[in-house]
């Protein structure tokens, strides 16, 4: 299932990778997401995720972080996207 | 204020702001292990009004702080320096997060202008820590350090509680500021419960033919013991607790039947896979309460009570959630009815067909019967910390306990080397207590060195050593699900733990047969310091029951299949 949330959070150090750290780790894997200055205070993340979990749980999980203020779940669609892949590794380094 | 007489505030560096910060936030004592980084913060300590423990490894000062968080329900306070010292501290961060363990770090910084050139003992403990702790700071402002140590006490001990960490770049420490204090923080507004719920709730509860109640380690977290106890009381609903819900109510309550899951008891798993309502108090389905989680209550209907929103329909989906905390949840549900006689009778019924016995045909020390008998012997109540493994298991089972703070078990995490430190922090916590570290042979070595700790303070703990020349855990599901197996499991070259107590200045005794226990026992608690019992037991004891991993809990297993034991 494909979920899209619109997360309002603050512009404090971290905030931003805490919440997409959580939403990996709670098993959302993460299709697009793009962070902009919000009106007036802090920013908003949108973000698209795939799982078999409820978008409503990651919701949640989400909103107990001490740094996001709002989150907005959009309605879930199912998706058409393929699990992600494994990268070969780079010999570049 | 008349403006010839306001003087302006002093200029004070940033350690200085922070450890005042720390006192007006009652901070009495703080464990930690000094640094380069974090020397500005230690050279601010002499003449505060904190006592520091030196601890003789950074993850003993978290897990003692831990300890002590969870005893006093304020934040145990740790702090390291940077790098190799905050990476030290990572245990016992992961372990507070795990149970709900109000605690704040404090951990060393290269400063500011040599963040990210990998300065020496440079680590992003920032980063590495960003999925253990309910929040985190890095100071940038040397003014911000009174609002920031504010926030982390008000976050690490509101609502669900955990270890708030602050990283103090070495310029802030030494940078100065005008900055004026400010109060602490008000505690977070308490949440309340939706009425409808608690109506829904409550019709439930008087409908159902089979109820049950499963406490856990929210209870005590929340100060509800008491309004548990009435709640239990007033409607007669049987009660089953998690690991660290045990404590919650005596172990001989009519409508008790004991610890439920993977090594629960036989009348608490059947009495949850039997129920047709299961209300569950602060507690958060773990797999090893569980069991197969798709057949875990298969015919129960869920009330879910937690002030974590996030817990309700985590892993099993609620048929009511109350977010709120937890007392005056319990108080506003009143079911119509006292839980139905025949249900409870039929528990009470399997509370006597699966009570434990103390009669197994071992030839030595029977674990069990040593750790029950000390028990009783102190109906005063004792604080028992532990370590990990079968011992664990065995003083979950086997004691006692008022009280569950009593009873401070690394649960979430299971970190053996939890025992040591956080029986030093729990005394420190509550010197009037009888503390007791019980641990296993190998738990014990993982922070062995905090009995320098104990030593150098005077820290009246006592320690029960159980050794069976194994890592005993593992062992027993080697032999029970690997063919017997046996991998990296045998430590019959174990140190004479006497002699290393001795070494450290700590009284020792060891013995090995069944009729030394008493003597030894009433040795142990009349020493009047620190003193270590280290007995001696057979390497191929195991826990039981035992609900296999992937199984219901009701499918237990109660012995060997082919050894009978
Ligand atoms: C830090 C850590 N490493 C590994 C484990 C895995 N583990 C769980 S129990 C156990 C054995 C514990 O041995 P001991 O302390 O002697 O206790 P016993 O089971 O023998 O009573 C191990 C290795 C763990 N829980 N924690
Ligand atoms: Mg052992």
């Amino acid at each position: 299932m494909n979920h899209t949330l619109h997360i309002q959070l603050s512009s404090c150090e971290g905030a931003v990778i805490r919440a997409l750290g959580l939403i990996e780790r709670r098993g959302f894997s993460l299709n697009s997401c793009s962070v902009s200055e919000a009106d007036g205070n802090g920013r908003v993340m949108k973000v698209s995720v795939t799982s078999t979990r409820p978008g409503d749980l990651l919701k949640r999980q989400l909103e107990r972080l001490h740094d996001v203020f709002y989150v907005e779940l959009k309605p879930a669609v199912i998706s058409k996207l393929q699990p992600p892949g494994i990268r070969p590794i780079s010999r570049r380094i | 204020m008349n403006p010839s007489t306001h003087i302006a505030p002093a200029l004070r560096s940033g350690s200085q702001i922070l450890i005042e910060a720390l006192e007006r936030n009652g901070v009495k004592q703080i464990f930690g292990y000094p640094g380069g980084t974090i020397m500005p913060v230690y050279d601010a300590l002499v003449g505060s009004g904190l006592r520091h423990y030196l601890c003789r490894h950074e993850q003993g000062a978290a897990l003692a702080a831990d300890a002590y968080g969870r005893v006093t329900r304020k934040a145990g306070v740790c702090m390291a320096t940077s790098g190799p010292g905050a990476t030290n501290l990572v245990t016992g961060i992961a372990n507070a997060f795990m149970d709900s363990v109000p605690m704040v770090v404090i951990t060393g910084q290269v400063p500011t202008a040599l963040q990210g050139t990998d300065a020496f003992q440079e680590v992003d403990i920032f980063g590495i820590t960003l999925p253990i702790v309910k929040h985190s700071y890095i100071v940038r402002s040397v003014a911000d350090i009174p609002r920031i140590v504010n926030e982390a006490f008000q976050l690490a001990q509101g609502g669900r509680p955990g270890p708030v960490l602050i990283d103090f770049p070495k310029d802030i420490s030494t940078g100065m500021s005008a900055v004026v204090d400010i109060a602490p923080a008000a505690p977070l507004e308490a949440r309340l419960p939706d009425a409808t719920a608690l109506e829904t709730a409550s019709k439930m509860l008087s409908q159902a033919r089979r109820p049950l109640v499963i406490a856990g380690g929210g209870i005590a977290i929340s100060d509800s013991v008491e309004v548990f106890r009435q709640f239990a009381a007033r409607t007669g609903v049987p009660v089953t607790a998690t690991l660290k819900g045990l404590g919650v109510m005596p172990t001989d309550a009519a409508c008790f039947v004991g610890m439920l899951g993977m090594h629960g008891n036989g009348a608490a798993n059947h009495a949850v896979q039997n129920c047709d309502l299961l209300m569950v108090v602060g507690a958060r389905f773990d797999d090893r309460a569980t069991g197969h989680l798709a057949q875990f209550a298969p015919s129960a209907r869920i009330i879910h009570l937690d002030i974590d929103a996030a817990e309700i329909s985590k892993l099993r989906k609620a048929d009511v959630g109350i977010v709120s905390e937890l007392a005056p949840a319990l108080e506003g549900i009143r079911p119509e009815r006292k839980a139905n006689p025949g249900w409870c009778a039929q528990c009470a019924g399997w509370k006597k067909e699966f009570a434990w016995r103390y009669d197994a045909p071992v030839e030595g020390i029977y674990a069990p019967k040593l750790l029950r008998d000390m028990s009783q012997a102190h109906p005063e109540g004792l604080t028992i910390t532990c370590d990990v493994g079968q011992h664990q298991m065995w003083v979950a089972q086997h004691c006692e306990f008022d009280h569950p703070l009593d009873h401070i078990s690394s649960g979430g995490l299971g970190t053996m080397g939890y025992g040591l430190p956080a029986a030093i922090g729990a005394k420190i916590a509550k010197p009037e207590a009888t503390v007791v570290c019980v641990s296993g042979d190998g738990s014990i070595m993982m922070n062995i060195q905090e009995l320098a700790t104990l030593k150098r303070y005077g820290i009246d703990v006592k320690i029960l050593l159980f050794d069976n020349s194994a890592l005993g855990l593992v062992r027993q599901w080697q032999e029970l699900f690997f063919d017997g197996n046996y991998s990296e499991v045998d430590l019959s070259d174990n140190p004479d733990f006497s002699a290393v107590a001795s070494a450290f200045g700590i009284q020792s005794k060891s013995i090995s047969k069944p009729e030394e226990v008493s003597d030894a026992i009433e040795w142990l608690f009349n020493t009047d310091a620190a003193a270590l019992l280290h007995v001696s037991i057979d390497p191929m004891d195991n826990v039981w029951p035992l609900v296999p991993p992937g199984k219901p809990n009701h499918k237990m297993m109660r012995s060997n299949p082919v050894k009978g034991r």
